[in-house]
């Protein structure tokens, strides 16, 4: 009963790293109607440019996570407007065979920079665990967890309580209609992307206090991601969260009482159930082009 | 490829046309007969993984590049078909003759379980899917040690014949594979099938309307484009006489197998051909000279995006546009003809009959707090012009997608001649005989004017999807229909490039196609000129007069009361009265409905006073 208790415990604080994860993802598609592929690669990055600060100028990774983000929210700008941008109005196809591409060749620029062997940045105050009475919390993941509760509550402020926030909101639930009243939407678009990487960023800044990772890890990172998108419903901000919990822990016990090697497939088999059960996911709504004018 | 296939007089064998190919055929054979010409083991090696990813992306082409539906997991298939011969050969023994097909009927498999599971879904989730199925599939590789022997990977037996010809079965088993799955997307490209898959890509709601069985073709589609590249995974397992997980489902693979795709041409024959031979020296380059590994990454990465933003038809399209607009640089294009109003007499209006050809019973639909359509009932007489007319809101085209089962009503009944069509899906109720116009015309916009035509299938069964589309009965039948609504000089242009006005026409002939026991027309007189409104009531008369029954949804009164009888009035999801035009007119609740119930000017100044 209490490695129960303890295997929930850890996927709770896990599920609570996702949710920063993906949240940047489903944003995104609710506002231009694009599943970013290179997601996971854009998450990776963030997590190496942390490495790279704690590593070189010993700048904590708790701190340089704030650089991290603005690097990050830098290049995916920079990334919108080189390749985002062209293909907006574009099929489906398009938009997911770039995004996939990209991912790749981020994966391959990563490996580049700082070479394919696994690193972390871990400070040697996260390697012991609080203890309340029998059940350990590992200090590592309690602040990795905290730290993205902080930032996933930061942008959902931006969200909600700034013009910004609105104009996004607006843009997601028409484009044409937000337009009309004045919103600019290339911009809108662009700050939106941009956010979403640096929503990535700060995932993989966190991540890297977590564990080791390498660039070829993108891909298992995505369809991690991509399955916490659909079970939350695509575009769906609170459903996110809530499938992140719910994959957390899936995956913790799946871990303890299955094996490590199988958690991974967790992710994909979960894919494949809610796309079969329930393919708007737990809070999602149909989309509005299934329905004919 | 396909203007010759219509060119009427056969060129002779020698002809400068034909000879325009004669360097085509002179590199496939070069190609196909590649060890016999070189025993240079680095090139045939080339060649042969050319091949293999030819295959892969020829089949690639016939889910993405014709459906749409973009698929990240064809390297994926690729090793599923490598595994089931070796797991096969290994453990039970026997020759590739037997697990090269099975390897094929494996992926098969694979793609119908895959696409079982994405039939509830559009274009994203089923990218997603396959991403996944390219993961789980390693995961498993790696995972299941009983199986595949883990990371280790698994030994095929060696070759028996004579060292001299090592490569030389592996080359033709690949060439006839490349040679059946180029033959297969041909015939799929020619038959209502591939039209099908196309009418798919481009509006799929719009397909179901017209009677495609969009399910059914997704799982065909996704079934043929796996089966070859499972093939060609066996034999390529047993030219490398191993694999192991990351040899044979490494992700790059997939990259590279769309890049064939979208560099080639995709929706082509031939350009997912050409692209795998560029693609693979390029591999090679990436590998000898750039040091692999990392630089592969970048390279394909890299060219994949830059193909989408720079490239995005690729380069067969884009060549063969620019010879035709060089070759069409002196002729004048086509012009927008005049719409003749001839006084033509007026055919006798047949007298509309007391049955019912369609027949709504207490239809209900709700949105959230809105009752959409409320206890709505009404009949349409066999061969009337019936008008649903309301002011908007009132929910005239939910009734429309309810009858024709874009929507389903949350409860009600919908009979057409006496069967109850409302459990069908739409394609079923297109097969039943319903046929619809949308408010907004829906052509399929890259498809040409004839192929929208031949699109609508009047029913469904396994050899239909066999019949050539472009000729024969069908077409000759398309043809008429396009003369019939003044069209018939568009045939070969892509619908995307009419008016507004043009669409209308050939929507109207589209859904005439489908020899529809009933037409419903949602707003054929919105947004098009009054010479063209005059034209479309002369051709509705016309068509009823030949029998066709239609039921109308207008805002043109005019239009509406010269053309209509009956009337049914709809109001907030309901029908409130129903009658002749001259009823109609004079109906007091009609005129609260459209005016407002208070709208009393001479009463309200009454009693201000």
């Amino acid at each position: 009963m209490s490695l129960l208790v303890q295997t929930v415990i850890l996927g709770l604080l896990v599920g609570g790293v996702y949710a920063l994860l993906a949240s940047g993802l489903t944003v995104i598609f609710g506002v231009m109607r694009i599943i970013n592929i290179a997601h996971g690669a854009l998450m990776l990055f963030g997590a190496f440019i942390t490495y790279t600060l704690w590593r070189h100028i010993g700048l904590d990774p708790f701190a340089g996570v704030v650089i991290t983000m603005i690097v990050m929210y830098g290049i995916g700008w920079a990334l919108y407007f080189v390749t985002v941008r062209p293909v907006r109005r574009a099929p489906v196809t398009t938009s997911v065979l770039l995004t996939f591409g990209l991912a790749f060749f981020l994966e391959g620029v990563m490996g580049f920079i700082w070479g394919n062997n696994a690193v972390a940045s871990r400070p040697s105050y996260v390697e012991s665990s609080f203890h309340l009475g029998s059940f350990y919390f590992p200090k590592g993941l309690l602040f990795a967890c905290l730290l993205a509760i902080l930032i996933l509550v930061a942008l959902q402020m931006v969200f909600s309580k700034t013009w910004l926030g609105r104009s996004i909101r607006a843009s997601a639930s028409s484009e044409d209609a937000a337009r009309l009243v004045g919103v600019n939407i290339p911009m809108v678009a662009a700050v939106t992307f941009a956010l979403g990487a640096a929503s990535a960023g700060a995932g993989g800044a966190v991540i890297s206090i977590l564990g080791s990772f390498l660039p070829g890890m993108q891909i298992l990172w995505i369809t991690r991601m991509l399955s916490i998108v659909v079970l939350g419903g695509l575009g769906s901000v609170p459903g996110a969260v809530i499938a992140a919990v719910i994959l957390g822990v899936g995956e913790s016990l799946v871990a303890t009482y299955v094996s490590p090697v199988w958690s991974p497939a967790l992710s994909i088999v979960l894919i494949f159930v809610i796309l079969v059960v329930r393919p708007q996911g737990l809070l999602g709504t149909k989309l509005r082009e299934d329905v004919a004018q | 490829m396909k203007q010759n296939e219509t060119t009427p007089k056969k060129p002779g064998f020698f002809s400068p046309r034909t000879m325009r190919y004669l360097p085509l055929v002179v590199i496939g054979l070069l190609i196909a007969l590649f060890p016999v010409l070189t025993s240079n083991g680095y090139y045939q090696n080339m060649v042969i993984i050319s091949l293999v990813i030819a295959i892969g992306a020829v089949g690639l082409n016939i889910i993405t590049g014709f459906s749409g539906y973009p698929s990240l997991a064809q390297g994926a298939f690729l090793g599923v078909g490598a595994y089931t011969a070796a797991i096969g050969s290994i453990n039970v023994g026997g020759s590739p003759f037997f697990w090269i097909p099975l390897a094929g009927l494996v992926a098969g498999f694979f793609a119908f379980l895959l696409g079982l599971l994405s039939l509830r879904t559009r274009g994203f989730s089923f990218a997603i899917i396959t991403v996944s199925f390219l993961i789980l599939v390693r995961i498993i590789a790696q995972n299941w040690p009983g199986l595949t022997n883990g990371p280790a990977g698994l030994t095929l037996p060696l070759p028996t014949w004579d060292r001299d010809f090592l490569n030389w079965p592996f080359h033709f088993a690949l060439i006839v594979l490349l040679a059946i799955s180029v033959y297969v997307a041909y015939r799929i490209r020619s038959t209502k099938f591939g039209v099908g898959l196309i009418a798919m890509r481009e509006d799929e709601d719009k397909a179901g309307a017209v009677g495609i069985n969009t399910p059914i073709y997704k799982m065909v589609g996704f079934i043929c484009s796996a089966v070859f590249v499972g093939m060609a995974g066996a034999v390529y397992g047993y030219y490398l006489t191993f694999v192991d997980p990351i040899g044979m489902f490494g992700l790059l693979l997939s990259v590279q197998i769309i890049l064939a795709v979208l560099l080639g041409g995709k929706s082509t024959i031939w350009g997912p051909v050409l692209g795998a031979f560029i693609i693979e020296p390029l591999n090679e380059f990436a590998n000898n000279t750039l040091g692999g590994g990392n630089s592969r990454l970048v390279v394909f990465g890299g060219i994949l995006v830059l193909v989408v933003l720079l490239l995005p038809q690729g380069i067969i399209p884009t060549v063969s546009k620019r010879i035709t607009l060089y070759r069409e640089r002196k002729q004048p294009g086509l012009t927008g003809s005049r719409i003749e109003l001839c006084e033509r007499p007026k055919p006798p209006r047949p007298e509309p009959s007391t049955e019912m050809v369609l027949e709504v019973r207490h239809l209900n639909k709700r949105f959230g707090g809105l009752q959409a359509v409320d206890d709505c009932s009404f009949g349409v007489p066999k061969g009337s012009i019936t008008a649903l007319i309301g002011p908007n809101g009132s929910g005239k085209t939910t009734v429309f997608n309810l009858i024709t089962g874009m929507m389903t009503a949350d409860s009600g009944e919908v009979y057409l001649e006496g069967k109850r069509i409302d459990h069908l899906p739409p394609w079923g109720r297109a097969h039943a005989g319903l046929g619809r116009t949308f408010q907004i015309t829906r052509l399929f916009g890259e498809m040409t004017v004839l192929e929208n035509l031949v699109a609508p299938l009047q029913e469904f069964t396994t050899g239909h999807l066999n019949h050539s589309a472009m000729s024969g009965e069908e077409a000759e039948r398309a043809v008429e229909l396009l003369g019939l609504v003044g069209m018939a000089r568009y045939k070969d242009r892509p619908a995307a490039t009419l008016s507004y006005g043009q669409r209308k026409l050939v929507e109207l002939a589209q859904v005439l196609a489908l020899e529809p026991r009933v037409v419903l027309l949602d707003e054929p007189a919105g947004g098009i000129n009054p010479t063209l409104i005059e034209r479309l009531g002369e051709l509705i008369i016309e068509l009823n007069a030949s029998g066709k029954t239609f039921l109308i949804v207008e805002h043109n009164m005019p239009f509406v009361m010269g053309l209509c009888n009956p009337i049914r009035v709809l109001a907030r999801g309901s029908t409130i009265c129903e009658g002749s035009p001259e009823y109609v007119q004079q109906d007091q609740c009609v005129l609260d409905a459209y005016l407002g119930g208070d709208f009393v000017l001479e009463e309200k100044g009454a009693s201000d006073a």
